[in-house]
């Protein structure tokens, strides 16, 4: 069996505990050891996105250690979590060879979810079945910044029962942005409302995401809207039968 | 404390709905152009990566590169003059301008101006009208942001901002020609203004897409043709150029060519790109090449947005460009920033100074821009150090500053007090549990006051009772032994790359040459006749009589054709302004992308018979035909001429609600006579 470490990060963990479950659930049924290390809190990608470095850095060295102390691949089921990892900590750390070398280990061992299933494990394939129509919304962190659209295409593809409905303007941003939601609603709602309005064309009654914070923005909107529509992550409809 | 202007601003050009009818057709037309544009180089991706390369060596090594090409560019006669900062550049100009001028000392002078964005980032407008002088915007959407009095709104297409009736309504007031919201007469509006300033003139001013250091070549494209005429017809010419805009070599700049006019406009070349070495005829010409910051910019974090090539790929799909456009980009002083969207938002701050940094907060870190950039330039990356502040004048790339820059209070605080509580687990966890308990009692989606920002549009998800956290743990039998198996874990290779198949290396043959031409030239309105050599002379005659054209200006020496064959047409080398058509011969023609190809000739083959008259004919010999831009840099004359043109078709503006119009400036048709010699043989 191959250990895997399970990365939850701050939002699956304080509001979407099912994707947690439902990714340990996958990742057990394909053979995966999943371990989770207890001290793992955040990856501080909130303050270095706010532009507080000073404050982001005791996270990462944080996160570190913590990982340092297992083996195996770290799964993470947030692409903006991941290019923290792997983008944000070796520009934290450039020019400390004390924690670059650290940050750049951690960064190879560093997988999104859907990623890890398609690139590393092969599958596709997980036998979930899912009744109805879903859309898909191509998160900017794992779309862009790490290249995953296929991944989670192909993913959805082999969902039974599933079918794929076209979303306009599937890989344009939702809004969100971490602190430029709070900081720039009025930018931020613009782009959510055309989101929104792209899902009620598509007639899809769900949208999978690969992001928790894509999924506590639109959520967030469709029920401000009183829209009947709900955001699910990808993992969820992977482990649904 | 965010300044209250900028938030305004947001808010007016949203509530704006003709501002955003013309924002989303920029950005659907835009986007849908340039990716079909890349989609006809099969290589795009690869280079994309070489003109990185390309553009981060003219950084790294900028000192030793500017030193050769100002020696390259004074030794072919131009003259260079450095300026540090923008105020000296305004002095320079006005200076050049007062020492060169032929009129009386303190009298007015006229000058024609094509687009740059140096001049917006000098503010050289403003400096010469507060000198006394006159300026004109010769460019159709610059022209038109002038006489509303504003900055361009965007890089490539300044009047982005505006609809066809606001336009009409504005020629109307400024200019007294009657009402129309008909983009073909607004178009011919301008062209008949703007030809009476490139004339009278004093001096001519325009920016400089490329300096070539190798050759000292000066690269301006443009589509009007005004760039062309700002350029050559006043008796002094001014470039103005960003120090950092260089390429070390003629091969350099046809990679550089290949994606700027794609990823600008969607064009696989624009209608004229300018090789200007050596003044002509008399005229003086000036090179201004300003730091302004440029210098210190390199020896910074932000060193990477040098590399930019203006082409404004990056404001079109940026979603926040978007929503506000060029003119929502404020600084915390309330001015305007003169660069916009995601590169404006690095270098607008890297430039101009700190008042402009809370640009760089009005970004999701989509990475839309990097995926648009045609030189990969990791704008998410620069937009999170500006917001990391500490650039300024730092001599390494420090990541971690010791200075951020102002945040709302709650944002900054909240965040720190989270980061702070999370490098302790157990205070984590803690609050955490506290978090899910206290919204035990509150329905799944909790409403915020809009105040909050999140409440605005959204209602905040309630905490999980139970965190993934507690689930896991109490989901674990056993703790699993900290003993691991020994022998390492073998992680999976990850897939090849698919392989890129190899650009076809085969020559094309004649016939698919002139095939190829011919579409291309066609495609972007051109027209193309094949005629044998024997009939040449006979089809253009025929040509201009059905035409009823009776004067034209003509190269002296056109292969295939003598002097006397249209000695009935009143045929003189110069121009005249009676002239309806310019004939000219080509030094080659471009295959894949339609290109005529025309090094100024002096006095017998003067480059302006393919600017000034309203129709163009060029004779090619099929035989000059070769097939890529890469094999006419390599001709000797390209770099030797006085100036060299590259013709893509006639001239063309989409700056009026992107409607494309053929015949601005330059000439509104152009036909090329190809002349079949291969074919005979």
């Amino acid at each position: 069996m191959e250990i895997v470490q399970l990365f939850i990060t701050c939002l699956v963990d304080t509001f979407y505990p099912e994707t947690g479950q439902a990714i340990v659930d996958i990742l057990s049924r394909l053979g995966q050891q999943v371990e989770f290390p207890a001290d793992q809190t955040c990856c501080g990608q909130p303050a270095f996105n706010a532009g507080l470095r000073a404050n982001a850095r005791p996270l990462a060295e944080h996160t570190i250690k913590v990982f340092e102390a297992t083996r195996g691949a770290i799964i993470i089921p947030s692409g903006s979590c991941a290019v923290m990892l792997k983008e944000g900590y070796p520009e934290l750390f450039a020019g400390d060879s004390f924690w670059l070398p650290r940050a750049r280990a951690l960064a190879e061992r560093t997988h999104e979810f859907t990623e890890y299933l398609v690139d590393m494990l092969g599958v596709t394939d997980l036998g979930a079945r899912w009744d109805g129509p879903l859309a898909y919304h191509a998160s900017c962190h794992p779309n862009r910044h790490l290249g995953l659209n296929r991944q989670p295409q192909a993913l959805l593809a082999a969902v039974q029962g599933a079918t794929l409905v076209p979303l306009n303007e599937a890989e344009e941003c939702c809004g969100f942005g971490g602190v430029f939601s709070v900081k720039h609603p009025e930018l931020s709602t613009e782009l959510l409302k055309r989101k929104i309005a792209n899902l009620q064309a598509s007639t899809a009654p769900t949208l999978v995401v690969t992001e928790a914070g894509c999924r506590m923005n639109i959520a967030g909107g469709l029920s401000k809207q009183k829209m009947p529509q709900h955001v699910v992550h990808i993992a969820e409809v992977l482990n649904s039968r | 404390m965010l300044k209250t202007s900028f938030r305004e601003k947001v808010r007016s050009q949203i509530a704006d709905t003709s501002l955003q009818a013309a924002l989303d057709a920029n950005t659907e037309r835009r986007v849908r152009a340039r990716i079909n544009a890349w989609a006809s180089l099969p290589d795009w991706q690869e280079r994309r990566q070489r003109t990185h390369a390309v553009r981060a060596e003219i950084i790294a090594h900028l000192d030793e590169y500017l030193e050769k090409f100002i020696a390259r560019v004074q030794g072919n006669g131009i003259q260079v003059h450095p300026a540090s900062n923008a105020a000296e550049a305004v002095r320079l100009v006005l200076e050049i301008a007062k020492n060169s001028s032929t009129q009386a000392p303190g009298e007015p002078l006229l000058f024609a101006k094509a687009k740059s964005m140096v001049s917006e980032e000098i503010e050289l407008n403003h400096a010469l009208e507060a000198a006394g002088h006159q300026v004109f915007e010769t460019d159709l959407g610059e022209f038109i942001v002038q006489l509303r009095g504003e900055r361009p709104a965007h890089i490539i297409t300044p009047a982005v901002h505006l609809r066809r009736q606001q336009v009409g309504q504005l020629f109307h007031e400024k200019l007294g020609s009657p009402y129309t919201d008909d983009v073909r007469v607004l178009t011919d509006t301008a062209r008949a203004r703007l030809r009476q300033v490139f004339f009278s003139a004093d001096v001519g001013l325009s920016g400089v897409n490329f300096g070539v250091v190798e050759t000292g070549s000066l690269v301006i494209v443009s589509n009007e043709g005004n760039a062309r005429m700002c350029a050559s017809l006043p008796p002094v010419h001014i470039a103005l150029m960003g120090l950092e805009r260089m390429l070390p070599n003629l091969d350099d700049l046809a990679l550089c060519l290949s994606l700027l006019p794609r990823s600008a406009a969607g064009q696989k070349l624009s209608v004229y790109t300018q090789l200007i070495q050596r003044p002509e005829g008399g005229q003086q010409k000036h090179l201004i090449l300003l730091d302004n910051g440029r210098f210190r910019l390199r020896n910074s974090p932000l060193k990477e947005a040098l590399y930019c090539i203006r082409c404004g790929s990056c404001l079109n799909v940026c979603p926040v460009f978007r929503e506000i456009g060029g003119h929502g980009y404020l600084g915390a002083d309330g001015s305007s920033a003169p660069y916009s969207g995601p590169i404006g938002s690095v270098i607008s701050p890297g430039l101009l100074g700190d008042h402009f940094s809370q640009l760089a907060q009005a970004s999701t870190l989509c990475g839309a821009c990097k995926q648009a950039c045609p030189v990969d330039i990791d704008l998410p990356k620069l937009l999170l150090r500006v917001r990391a502040g500490g650039y300024s004048g730092l001599s390494n790339n420090q990541a971690v500053s010791q200075t951020s820059p102002p945040q709302p209070f709650f944002l900054t605080t909240g965040l720190k007090a989270y980061s702070r509580m999370a490098t302790h687990p157990g205070l984590f966890k803690f609050a955490q549990k506290l978090a899910g308990l206290l919204s035990l009692p509150l329905p799944g989606f909790i409403p915020l006051p809009a105040a909050t920002g999140w409440g605005f549009s959204r209602d905040l998800p309630k905490p999980a009772a139970s965190p993934f956290r507690e689930r896991y743990r109490l989901s674990q039998p056993a703790q699993v032994p900290d003993i691991y198996p020994a022998g390492q874990m073998e992680p999976a290779l990850p897939e090849p790359a698919a392989s890129r198949p190899e650009k076809p290396g085969f020559e094309q043959v004649p016939a698919e040459k002139i095939e190829s031409f011919s579409r291309e030239l066609a495609a972007v309105g051109g027209f193309v006749y094949v005629v044998g050599a024997a009939e040449l002379a006979g089809r253009l005659s025929g040509f201009l009589r059905e035409r009823s054209i009776e004067h034209i200006q003509m190269w002296a020496g056109i292969p295939g054709l003598e002097w006397d064959d249209l000695v009935d047409f009143d045929p003189v080398p110069g121009f005249q302004p009676q002239a309806q058509a310019g004939i000219t011969g080509a030094l080659a023609g471009i295959a894949e992308t339609g290109t005529l190809v025309l090094p100024a000739g002096g006095d017998h083959q003067p480059l302006s018979a393919s600017l000034l008259p309203a129709i163009h004919i060029a004779v090619l010999p099929a035989s000059r035909l070769l097939t890529s831009l890469e094999q006419v840099m390599r001709l000797p004359q390209v770099a030797s001429a006085p100036a060299t043109v590259l013709i893509t078709g006639p001239s063309r503006t989409a700056d009026i609600e992107m409607t494309l119009t053929i015949g601005v400036h330059g000439p509104k048709e152009l036909h090329v006579f190809l002349v079949d010699d291969e074919a005979i043989k």
